[in-house]
Formats: C-alpha cells, structure tokens, sequence
C-alpha cells in the first residue's frame, strides 16, 4: 500500500481524517527499525515518520529536550553530548530508531532499571488520535500532574491510541567517570541465586546490571562462560569503591564500553523475542529456565537484574520456532512472559492479546473508535 | 434518587453508626481540605474499616447512582476531596500495612496508611518509601496516589507513580480490576500510569503495592545562603547543569525564612538572608565528600555568603523540619494562607521570581517562596484574611498571573498538588480543547456516569461529545 510521508502534525491528521473518511487502515512507522516487533498488522498503509524530524526544543540548563517523533536517538545523542548530557534511553535496537517509536513501543533497554523505562523519561507527548484530533499530554517540564495522564496512557500503546508526533523527555549529566566491567556468573543455580543476593547490598548504585549467557558472550566478543556486565558511573572514588565491592564476588575485568552498543543490536535477523519477568527472589530460576529456551533454540539469553527480567532471543528453524521450544513456551511457567517478536501464525497461539479487560479496550474504543491505527498490533481484534 | 436519611440508613447497616456522619454540624469539617477558599457540602461521610466495608459501600453507590468523593486525611491542596451533595467516603480508617517484603523490596497497605507510618516500618528493614511531601506525617498513600504527589526528595528519587508497582482499585461501577504487575513486567496499556494522579475519578485503591527503597549509606545536608534571589537562583541552575542529581534542593526566600525562624520550628537559618537552599546528597559513602564539595564551590562561585554542612542527624533534622513546618510557621503571620504550586523550566527561575515579586507589588499582598527548585516546582504562598473580600480578590487575581507567568514560560500550572477544583479555570490556559476532551473521554471508560469525584480536573464544558461529531468541529 501506498506510504506517506508527513513532515507535520496537522499533515499527519490530514493523513488520518483521509483514513477515516475510507475507513483505511494505517500502520504507523517511525524510521522502520523495528517493524518485525508486534503482533502483525493487518493490512494498512504506512504512515512513516522520517521526515518528521528535528529537535524542536532544547535548553541543557533545563536538562529537557522536545524533537518530533522521527528524529533518531543518534542525532538526539550527538545533540545533547555537546553539552555533557545524556538521554537515558538507549532501547534495544540501537540508535538508529526513532525517539517516536521508542516512546510507542515503552522499549526499555539495559539502563532502564537504574534510570528509568520510556514511562518514567517521558514528560510529555503529542500524538494524532484515531478520531484525528492532535491531543497534548503533559509538557516540557519536569515534574508535572496536570490533567489526566495522556503521557502515561500513550507511552507504550503502541500508536493504537494516537500516532505519536512530538516527544518531550527529560535528560541527565554524563557521569564525570564510567567503566563497564565484566564478572564471571555461574551456571548452578544455589551459587547464581547468592550472587544476585550479593549485588543488592554490597553496595554499588550501577547504571545497568545485566547478565548475558555463554552463547551471547562469545557472540559479544567476551571470554568464554555466562557474564555479567556492569556499569558503573560516579566521580572517580565512587567508582573506585565500587570495583572494590564488586571484587568481592569476583574478579571484576574492565572491558570496552563498546559491549552496550554491541548488545543492544544482537538481536539476530530471523527470531523470535520473548520476555521473561518475576519477582526479585525468583529471578534465579527464571533466568535458568530461560537459558532452557535459549538452548532449545541455539538462541541466546541477556537479564536486567535491576528488573528482574530476562530477554531470550531465539533464532528460527525454517522460519518458525522449533517444535520443543514451542512445547516449552505453551507449558508456561511462573514468570510473566512479555513477547516481543513471534512468527505471525504463533500469536494466537501463545499470547493472542495483550488488551484483556473492558478498561483496555475503552481506552482503545475512546481514542481510536474506528480501529485504523496498527489495527491488531496488541491483539485486540481477538480480546 | 434515593433520600439522604435511607442512604444513611443503608450504609450503617454496613458500617454501623458510628462510621456514618449525616448531621451539618459534623460534617462541617469535611467541607474543606488543606486550601482555604472552598467549602462543599456533602451529604453524608462514611468511614469504612475494612476492605469489604468499602467494596459494600461503593457498590451501594452504584447501585442508587449516587456521586461520591473519596478522601484521604483532607490534607490536600487544590480543594480536590471537597464537592456538594456526595457521599465523602473517607479512607483514614483503612490503615493496615498489609505486608513488607524486605527482599523484593515491595509493600502492601491499604489506601489509608500515612506516608510516614510506611517508612517508620520499614525501617527496621533499613528501607524507606521515598515520596515525601511535606505533609508526610498526616496525609495518606491513598491520597498521595490519588494526586501522584512529590515532596523534596523526588529530585533524586521520583513522583508516586515511580514508587507503585500495582493497584487493586474498585471502579465506580464496584468492579475490581488489578493495575500494574508487582512480579514482572506489564504487557498493554499503562492503566497503573493513567490511575495514579486522577484525583479520585477513576476509582478508589483498596489495596497499594508500592516499593521500599534502602537507606543511602551516607547523607549530607548543606545550608547556603545568599544576599539575592537571584544568585540562590543562578546557583540551583549551576547545581542542575552540574550532572551531579542532589537527594532534595530546596530554596527558601526571606520572607519565608523570617516566618520560620519566628516560629517554634526556628532551624537556624540565617535571618537577614534574601534566600537559602537547602541541599541534600546521599548515596554511597565513597565519593560524597567529593560531590559535597563540588555543591559548596558551585554555591560559592554564586555567590553564597556562606555554606555550612550540617554536623550531625540532629542538626539535619532540624534543618529540614524549619522546610517541611514552613506552611505552619506561616500560619503566624495570617489567618489563611494558599500554597500554591506551580512548574517552570528551572532556567526560568531568576526571572519568574521576579516576575512574582512585580506580581505580588502590584497587587499589594505577601508572597513567601518555599520550593522545590531543583525541579522548578515553585510553591508561591500567599498569607491572607479569607474574610476580606477586597484582599481576597486580590490574591486571586495575583494567582491567576502568577498561573499565567509560569505558562508562559513553557510550565505547567500544578507539579505535585493537582488540578481539584482551584486549578479547573487554568486548564484552559495549557491544553486544548481537544485534549481536554480526550482526558474526558479517558474518565468515562473509568466512570462513565461521573459519579467519581464530579466537577474536578476536567472543566465540565470540555466534556462534549467527541465521536460521531460531524468532521468541522474536529479541526477547531
């Protein structure tokens, strides 16, 4: 189907009054990094936000900067570098995706446990509704309880309320030093379980804590065996008592911070993503069980121990997932499984919607009332 | 709609007699929260004590259609928990802390616990909840979850909504749905976001998950003092800048150090200062010291006359109560007062204190700032006598230009205190029509008949019918 190109918000409602008109259906797309994620669309056509882009807004002394929904994390980054600044959002996928996509999609990444996930850095949006009108949550400051919460209702709906046009977050100092170190984790689950004990009172306050299994520690370049990776940040003696308190679980190793980028794009061409989150006291064991499904698949496993959850990516078999895995998926288990990417025909099979309770699909009615935008991406037409 | 003396009648048999009040003359109380100027009239309040008390009290409701207000401890300050003709349900009964779970680092309570009765038992645990406003020893998590509230130290730490992992809540209809997920991840739409912060009209939680964060190892709270707004001003930007995040940076202008000192939290604050800020950081012992002395040069290379560190918990605490018992010590001066609450971009801020101090001139009233400035979260308060209607207009209107002044600057008109009945006018001033018609349409899928909390938040005329409109009013 023909894709348009908006490069302003009242262009974007032309685009959706035009698609209510023909009762069209559209997919919203920000610089189309991420589209395999997501239950699948039906057919509509693209509305791709690439030419919606440029930083609108941006202060350092107020530590906030607004951009429209297409402009990418990387021109965001280098703006915002220039002047010893950070956005914290660095999303699984890598820098080329849009701030837009990555508000719409809430992707976390391996900072999101210490500094925040996309519900917590955004502080304002606006967005075009199904029903065409531009609508504002929130604004360009940060502490701010003023209505109801568009932001939060928005952040994470995957544009089935509204297609995201401008985003406003909130941003951080650069840490005056940073090192990424790398410890060896063990296998066996009673010494695992001790050492994510151990991290929550020896006594460090990293940016990301993520544990990676032995199959992406090689992928990533790193020595042999499952790893953790930590990043730790502050002035130079907080940094220093910091390897201090982690060598008393192990050798800590300083490796290149380069490993963040290269994890953040490992996701592998053809696979399928699941999530797996539990409480902190059982983390342990869903970690081990999502190493099971790693295995099963010839994929590969990385946590957030800040977030108790573990991200198993498992590459495809003739282009579905392999008979035992799914056996494995459909036995369920104690965790929350959240998926991320799925051959189409296995939605319906292992996890049909994710808008079960008449609040979320009044919400879905409310702001999109003739189900055009991404129309099955959270697998409501089954709810 | 059914008679008041039935109504009263029915929600005894479920709360008994003395959990029902009907006469005016005991209700007289619930007719204002913690901001002078409004005063509603309910029709009965009702006191469950236990969870099944309050489900049988809403679905009473529901089923006779009848409005309510729910309340925490009515300290709140936007005339939020106040309206004519309801039932006030009032929560302050509910206070069991259901759980505390040192490891997950998670609590359960019921809506009525008091903020600082959550941290005192979690103590033991070397774990605090970290919101705090300063109403902390009075005000409830219920109503801290109901305004998404803040206080000093969400700087460093987060508003409510950082802090809740899920909610079970009863809808207006009496249905009860579980929000948010506090042993893993939330797939959908962000419900537990758009629940915490909608003052009362979307539901009442009967139960709150929040989380417990540790103890910092080590704090270190510094007292500065400048002979100018604006160099307390320039500094607090310099801090913001610094990349360094403080604990809590607050800033307190003459006026309000006068009142305070004056009164029996007097903390020692230098009375001949045009302002003080008030900063605290915490973390790790290692490398504090090191930060503690970056904040006093930046403070210095202000223009700070002096930068003292307070010696021990004692004195700490007694800096902090002169900031927390400010609101009281201003009870002093007058016989009311409106703390007022508003954000600007934190660069803003030498030159909307001005602005305010042109304001307050020209309007002949006394303005005391008493804030939140590393956020821009100003709080300009306003002594006055609510008898006088000649003075009362006045502050009125110098509120609706401060509201106007702080929108203007790229701000919003309320960070932590809520929209309630006082801000309803000034809604206008930061969303469009449009957007304010979709907030309406939020609230009625969460209460499609209004019956929770009516006439807050959202300015009743904004609520036209959104759908089916014919395609010109769309674009207005």
């Amino acid at each position: 189907m023909l894709a348009t190109h908006p490069t302003s918000t009242p262009e974007v409602q032309e685009i959706v009054r035009d698609a209510i008109a023909r009762r069209s259906p559209l997919r919203v797309v920000g610089r189309g990094t991420w589209l395999d994620a997501g239950r699948p669309v039906r057919d509509a056509a693209p509305v791709v936000l690439d030419r919606l882009s440029g930083i609108v807004d941006y202060t350092p002394g107020d530590l906030t900067l607004t951009a429209r929904a297409g402009t990418t994390l990387a021109e965001i980054a280098d703006a915002t570098r220039a002047h010893g600044q950070w956005l914290a959002l660095i999303p699984w996928g890598g820098d080329a995706g849009s701030l837009g996509a990555t508000a719409a999609t809430a992707t976390a990444g391996p900072v999101s446990g210490a500094l925040g996930a996309p519900r917590d850095v955004v502080i304002g949006l606006e967005t075009v509704t199904g029903a065409g009108d531009a609508v504002r949550g929130g604004g360009r400051v940060v502490k701010n309880v003023a209505g109801f919460d568009l932001t939060r209702l928005m952040v994470g709906a995957w544009g089935t309320l509204g297609i995201v046009t401008e985003v406003s977050v909130r941003l951080r100092g650069l840490p005056e030093r940073e090192v990424t170190v790398a410890l060896p984790l063990p296998n066996a689950l009673p010494a695992l379980a001790d050492v994510l004990t151990k991290l929550r009172t020896i006594g460090i306050v990293p940016l990301a804590l993520e544990m990676v299994s032995e199959t992406l520690a090689t992928r990533l370049g790193l020595a042999a065996g499952p790893a953790l990776l930590v990043r730790i940040a502050g002035n130079v003696e907080s940094v220093t008592a910091q390897r201090a308190a982690l060598a008393t679980i192990d050798e800590p190793v300083e490796i290149d911070d380069a490993v963040w980028s290269r994890l953040r794009t490992s996701d592998l061409l053809d696979c399928s993503i699941v999530r797996m989150s539990s409480s902190v006291g059982r983390f342990a064991e869903t970690w081990v069980a999502a190493q099971r499904l790693a295995a099963a698949t010839n994929g590969h496993v990385h946590a957030s121990v800040m977030r108790s959850a573990a991200r198993v990516v498992m590459p495809h078999t003739d282009g579905t997932l392999p008979a035992d895995a799914l056996a494995m998926l459909q036995a369920g288990g104690r965790d929350t499984r959240i998926w991320e990417r799925l051959p189409n025909d296995l939605w319906s099979v292992v996890a049909p919607s994710a808008v079960n309770h008449r609040l979320a699909t009044g919400v879905r009615a409310a702001f999109d009332p003739h189900h055009l935008l991404n129309p099955g991406i959270l697998g409501e037409d089954s709810a | 709609m059914i008679d008041t003396a039935d109504l009263a009648d029915r929600l005894t048999s479920v709360v008994g007699e003395r959990g029902v009040l009907h006469r005016t003359s005991e209700l007289v109380v619930y007719r204002s929260d913690g901001l002078p100027g409004y005063s509603k009239q309910p029709r009965l309040a009702v006191f469950p004590r236990t969870r099944d008390e309050l489900i049988a009290i809403v679905r009473l409701l529901a089923s006779e259609r009848v409005p309510f207000v729910p309340r925490g401890a009515g300290t709140g300050l936007s005339g939020g928990a106040l309206a004519d003709d309801v039932v006030l349900i009032g929560l302050n009964r509910l206070t069991r802390i259901l759980s505390i779970d040192p490891v997950e680092r998670l609590a359960v309570v019921e809506p009525g616990v008091v903020n600082v009765a959550l941290t005192r038992a979690a103590t033991p645990y070397g774990l605090h909840y970290a919101p705090d406003p300063s109403s902390q020893a009075a005000c409830t998590i219920g109503g801290n979850v109901a305004e998404n509230a803040g206080g000093p130290h969400c700087l460093k730490y987060g508003v409510t909504l950082n802090h809740v992992r899920a909610i079970t809540a009863i809808l207006p209809d009496g249905e009860i749905v579980h929000l948010g997920n506090a042993e893993g991840e939330v797939d959908g739409y962000d419900l537990l976001g758009a629940f915490v912060g909608s003052e009362g009209c979307f539901g009442i939680a009967l139960d709150i998950t929040v989380r417990l964060s540790p103890n910092p190892q080590l704090v270190r709270t510094l007292l500065a003092d400048f002979t100018s707004v604006d160099a307390a001003a320039h500094a607090t930007s310099d801090i913001i800048a610094s990349g360094i995040v403080p604990a809590a940076l607050e800033m307190m202008d003459n006026a309000t150090i006068r009142a305070v000192e004056a009164s029996i939290y007097a903390a020692g604050y230098p009375t001949d200062a045009e302002a003080i800020l008030l900063i605290e950081l915490d973390g790790l012992a290692a490398g504090l010291e090191l930060d503690v002395a970056r904040m006093e040069a930046m403070c210095a290379a202000a223009g700070a006359r002096t930068v003292r560190v307070a010696r021990d918990e004692t004195e700490r605490a007694r800096l902090w109560q002169g900031r927390k018992k400010a609101f009281g010590a201003m009870g002093r001066i007058s016989s009311h007062l409106v703390v007022q609450d508003a954000v600007i971009p934190r660069t803003r801020l030498p030159e909307l204190l001005a602005t305010i101090r042109t304001i307050a001139e020209r309007q002949r009233i006394t303005v005391c700032n008493v804030f939140h400035a590393g956020d821009g979260n100003l709080h300009p308060n306003i002594g006055y006598d609510a008898n006088d209607p000649d003075e009362s207009a006045r502050v009125h209107v110098a509120m609706r230009e401060i509201m106007a002044a702080c929108v203007a600057a790229g701000g919003t008109i309320t960070g932590e205190h809520g929209i309630g009945l006082d801000k309803l006018d000034y809604m206008g001033l930061i969303f469009s029509p449009d957007s304010l018609a979709a907030m309406c349409r939020l609230r009625e899928v969460f209460d499609p008949d209004r019956r929770a909390n009516p006439g807050k938040v959202v300015p009743i005329h904004s609520c036209r019918e959104w759908h089916g409109a014919p395609r010109a009013t769309w674009s207005a």
